[in-house]
């Protein structure tokens, strides 16, 4: 293999073993490159001098002991239960969807706990279905004989005559606003015994106002 | 004397012995003298996989093997024997810390020079941080080369005196690569693993240690010239 002094360096970086002992054939008649082969080689043989492998009695039995000590307290850590333990065999990925899911979980019982307290429900307060059936029963026919009591009254009621009919007047239309508002209530919530005796109670009244505007007709 | 007088005649002043150890590239492949990294391919896998299962003999085994060289190693990066200790056993702590982890990517004696370089630099950057100095590396090579202490007596004292000086003034990876392939003697192929640089790299990176040491241990050409006659 022929080669030039050009490619010293080159092969001082990556040379092949061939090129190399090529390098070395060149060398044998090239002062340049044999003084450069020499100086470069000797740099090989002066790092030697930075090898000084002592024996150091006392660094091995240190770091066994230093080994053991942190051999027991990884031990330790192990034995000690912590949530991150339990975790420790999922995926990140898991770990994120149950963590997500627990927060959900927290999120709805919140929700459900400290919801907007509504008025105490009574006990016996609701009625029963059977129950319910004889109060509509008994109401319907109460409002029919009230509407009947009403169909009398309607000519005073329709032209009041003196100051005093026009104040029944107005008590019934309040009246009978009061009573429209109550069977919408119970319409929604039927069960209901604290409307239905308030319903009641309005209906009373109105039968009393109806029967003192008769008594003043008569 | 200074550098360039010290280095003037290396070829002289190295004896016959000397001579006969020089390693030069070429001949590193066609040497019979055994490989460690082929021939203790099997043992390594074994001391990692004890090392793992926390016997403490593995670990002695591993001392036992590459304690001397990677002490002296560290020595070289520090400068000191005790900071060389110290950083040896903080890598035995590390190794059997992250040994878990190891999954064999390389081998796992040249796994553990990686975690001894790393500690060695970061001991250097810890001195450094005392010592108030400026962490940028090009600035470091005057104010942070390791300052080498008295050592047994050698062979060639002036010599070594010279070579550490000049060492101190490599960059951190020139000076690395010079002390693992030509001091403990690895090949380039474990050096990018350990310092996780390219096998080319570590070879150029070689190449410049080399030259930039020429350079400061040579003396000028007219002055060798000169002496020569």
């Amino acid at each position: 293999m022929n080669l030039t002094c050009k490619e010293r360096d080159r092969i001082f970086e990556d040379g092949t073993a061939a090129e190399w002992a090529a390098l070395e054939g060149h060398a044998a008649n090239c002062v340049s490159c044999a003084e450069e082969l020499r100086s470069w080689k000797s740099l090989s043989v002066a790092a030697a001098e930075l090898r000084e492998y002592t024996e150091s009695p006392a660094l091995w039995p240190r770091i066994r002991h230093s080994l053991t000590e942190q051999a027991a307290s990884i031990q330790k850590g192990r034995k000690r239960w912590s949530w991150r333990s339990l975790f420790a065999p999922f995926s990140f990925s898991w770990q994120t969807a149950a963590a997500t899911a627990f927060v959900a979980v927290l999120m709805i019982s919140a929700g459900w706990l400290l919801r907007p307290n509504k008025p105490p429900i009574q006990e016996g307060s609701l009625l029963k279905s059977k129950a319910l059936t004889e109060v509509e029963h008994a109401e319907s026919a109460y409002v029919q004989a009230i509407d009947r009591l009403a169909a009398d009254a309607k000519p005073q009621i329709d032209n009041p005559a003196t100051p005093l009919m026009g104040n029944y007047r107005e008590k019934l239309l309040v009246l009978d606003s009061a009573i429209d508002d109550l069977r919408a209530q119970t319409g929604q919530n039927p069960s209901n015994a604290h409307l239905r005796y308030e319903l009641l109670a309005m209906y009373q009244e109105k039968q009393r106002t109806l029967e003192e505007i008769l008594e003043e007709k008569r | 004397m200074g550098i360039m007088g010290l280095a003037l005649a290396w070829e002289t002043r190295i004896p016959a012995v000397a001579q006969r150890e020089r390693r030069v590239e070429p001949f590193r492949g066609q040497v019979a003298a055994p490989d460690p990294a082929e021939a203790g391919r099997a043992e390594d896998t074994a001391l990692a996989a004890a090392c793992r299962s926390g016997d403490l003999r593995a670990y002695e085994r591993l001392y036992a093997l590459h304690g001397a060289r990677m002490k002296n190693l560290a020595r070289n990066i520090l400068g000191s024997a005790t900071d060389a200790e110290d950083a040896v056993q903080e890598t035995f702590l590390k190794v059997q810390r992250g040994i878990a982890s190891f999954r064999g990517q390389s081998s796992f004696v040249t796994w553990t020079f990686r975690i001894l370089v790393n500690t060695c630099h970061d001991a250097r950057r810890g001195r450094l941080r005392k010592k108030e100095v400026a962490a940028d590396d090009e600035q470091q090579r005057d104010d942070a080369a390791p300052r080498p202490e008295p050592r047994a007596s050698v062979a060639h004292p002036s010599l070594r005196l010279a070579l550490e000086r000049a060492l101190a003034k490599l960059t951190r990876h020139q000076r690395d690569v010079f002390l693992l392939y030509e001091v403990e003697g690895f090949r380039h192929a474990e050096i990018s693993s350990m310092l996780e640089i390219s096998e080319a790299a570590s070879k150029n990176t070689l190449f410049q240690a080399k030259k930039n040491l020429r350079q400061m241990l040579e003396p000028p050409r007219g002055s060798y010239a000169a002496g020569a006659r």
